[in-house]
């Protein structure tokens, strides 16, 4: 009887989860360059006691993983002409205090000393070089073109990096929009330059947060939630009923 | 629940995108007003299960692990420096800057303000100052009896004074600009002020490479696109009633829990 508890506990506690995980999702519906994610979730078989037909299998629920939607969020025109949207696969690289994040948001501006920086200061690092990327601030025409390669009046001075991760299951976010990727010193996990990623100037990538989906996927677990409740109340009164009947002294 | 707070910083993101979206659209008609935009990051997280952690003594990883996102963030608001429309008013010292730049002015504490609005006027020494009064760098004083004042791309600013068939020239308007315009503080009154993310200013002859060019006769509008901005309020608004829906729905599962006996 116990048992019954138990499960419908377990089921709860990943119901919560779940639950934070979406009112992330919806938190973050305006955050340029997010990506969704879910909770993936697995059985753990568990034994009962036994009984006289043999052990049946219990089977509990755990979280056993975050599933993380890299499709493409649509990109909308912002006219900047250092918001940058990739256009496929691939991240931004910065340099954060000597480790390198990646990105996909690509809202970009020029700190005072030239340098093509993210949001916080972190200066973007150039596909070639992996190193920032310095841009003269007195041009009068900045361009992005194709590859991510930008051009002041008519000279390239850097080219904006798109990297692909091997293994996006090794990124860890890290807030302000950023994963770093684990063991990156691994050379089968480093992330590479893109071979011809497309770069577009002026657009900014939104998050790819279906708010409808995540809005439906909340109502069935707040109903779930509150049936497996039931289901628990139903379970415990099961039990005071066995008690009472079962222990009436007539 | 976690979810709880989550939803409550998204729906301070989006009050704070209302009120940026708001004060766009008051100054829909400031002059040489820029907009701006409210840029959102997402927080921490939390690690519930280490990603790339060995699950088994054979050596095998945890593919992807759990992290919950603890909601959302404001990062910046972000001024777009983009150039207004200019509109022709006829108007003497009324200049508008077409292109990159900032004009000086010098405030009554001696510091100096940068400003793009160029609706100036005369004082009564005759000095061309901001509609608050503020000299404009360099400070150019009219002489007395002077007909015709003309001030052309470059910034010169020439007179004809009475009694003289040939304009004379009174001064010479500069222009600064900065390394990143964005990060310029805004005091109000329509002035910024240098910072340490602007860099400091670099004065030039307006159009001079690098430099926008003068117009007189023409005041900058604002560059406040309102179809934009009113999209973009719709778009808060329905994100701010999602976060609420969240936290409604936290709410009932808390109360099927509290609910339980």
């Amino acid at each position: 009887m116990d048992n019954a508890i138990m499960i419908g506990l377990t089921r709860q506690m990943t119901l919560r989860r779940d639950m934070d995980v979406i009112a992330n999702n919806i938190a973050n519906a305006n955050t340029a360059g997010f990506k969704v994610e879910s909770l993936l979730l697995e059985n753990q078989p568990a034994r009962t006691a036994e009984h006289a037909d043999g052990p049946s299998e219990l089977q509990y629920v755990t979280n056993w993983g975050m599933g993380r939607d890299f499709s493409q969020g649509a990109l909308d025109f912002t006219g900047r002409q250092f918001d940058v949207a990739i256009e496929g696969e691939g991240f931004f690289a910065v340099d954060f205090n000597g480790t390198e994040q990646y990105t996909r948001d690509g809202r970009f501006r020029t700190d005072a000393n030239g340098q093509l920086v993210a949001a916080d200061g972190a200066p973007v690092l150039d596909a070639d070089t992996r190193a920032p990327i310095l841009l003269d601030p007195s041009a009068t025409e900045t361009l992005v073109v194709d590859g991510g390669v930008i051009m002041q009046d008519g000279q390239a001075v850097g080219r904006i990096g798109v990297f692909e991760v091997p293994n996006r299951s090794l990124m860890t976010k890290e807030g302000n929009g950023r994963y770093t990727v684990a063991n990156a010193d691994d050379p089968e996990n480093q992330p590479q330059p893109a071979f011809d990623p497309v770069v577009r100037q002026g657009y900014v990538e939104r998050s790819n947060v279906e708010s409808i989906t995540e809005l439906t996927d909340m109502m069935s677990i707040m109903r779930t939630y509150q049936s497996v409740s039931k289901f628990l109340n139903d379970a415990e009164d099961l039990n005071k009923r066995a008690i009472e009947r079962l222990g009436r002294v007539s | 629940m976690r979810s709880l707070t989550t939803a409550a910083t998204g729906m301070q993101a989006q009050q704070l995108n209302v009120e940026v979206i708001s004060n766009n659209l008051a100054n829909m008609n400031t002059t040489a007003f820029q907009r701006q935009r409210a840029q959102f990051q997402d927080l921490l997280y939390q690690n519930v299960q280490a990603m790339g952690m060995n699950s088994s003594d054979a050596g095998t990883i945890v593919p992807t692990g759990v992290q919950v996102g603890l909601g959302v963030q404001a990062d910046s608001i972000y001024r777009i420096t983009e150039q207004g429309p200019l509109s022709n008013t006829g108007n003497t010292y009324d200049l508008a800057i077409s292109g990159r730049g900032y004009f000086r002015v010098q405030l009554p504490d001696g510091s100096d303000a940068y400003t793009r609005a160029g609706n100036f006027a005369l004082s009564p020494e005759g000095e061309i100052v901001t509609s608050d009064g503020y000299t404009v760098a360099p400070g150019i004083a009219i002489p007395q009896g002077a007909r015709e004042v003309s001030i052309n791309a470059q910034g010169q600013v020439q007179a004809l004074i009475d009694g003289q068939t040939e304009p004379s020239t009174v001064g010479q308007l500069e222009l600064v600009t900065f390394f990143n315009e964005a990060g310029l503080e805004a005091t109000g009154d329509n002035l910024y002020l240098e910072s340490a993310a602007s860099g400091t200013a670099s004065v030039g002859t307006p159009g001079s490479p690098g430099y926008g060019i003068i117009r007189q006769g023409f005041v900058e509008g604002s560059n406040v696109n309102s179809v934009a901005e009113i999209t973009a309020l719709i778009q808060a608004q329905r994100a701010y009633e999602m976060n609420a829906r969240v936290i409604t729905a936290s709410d009932e599962m808390l109360a099927a829990s509290s609910n339980l006996r």
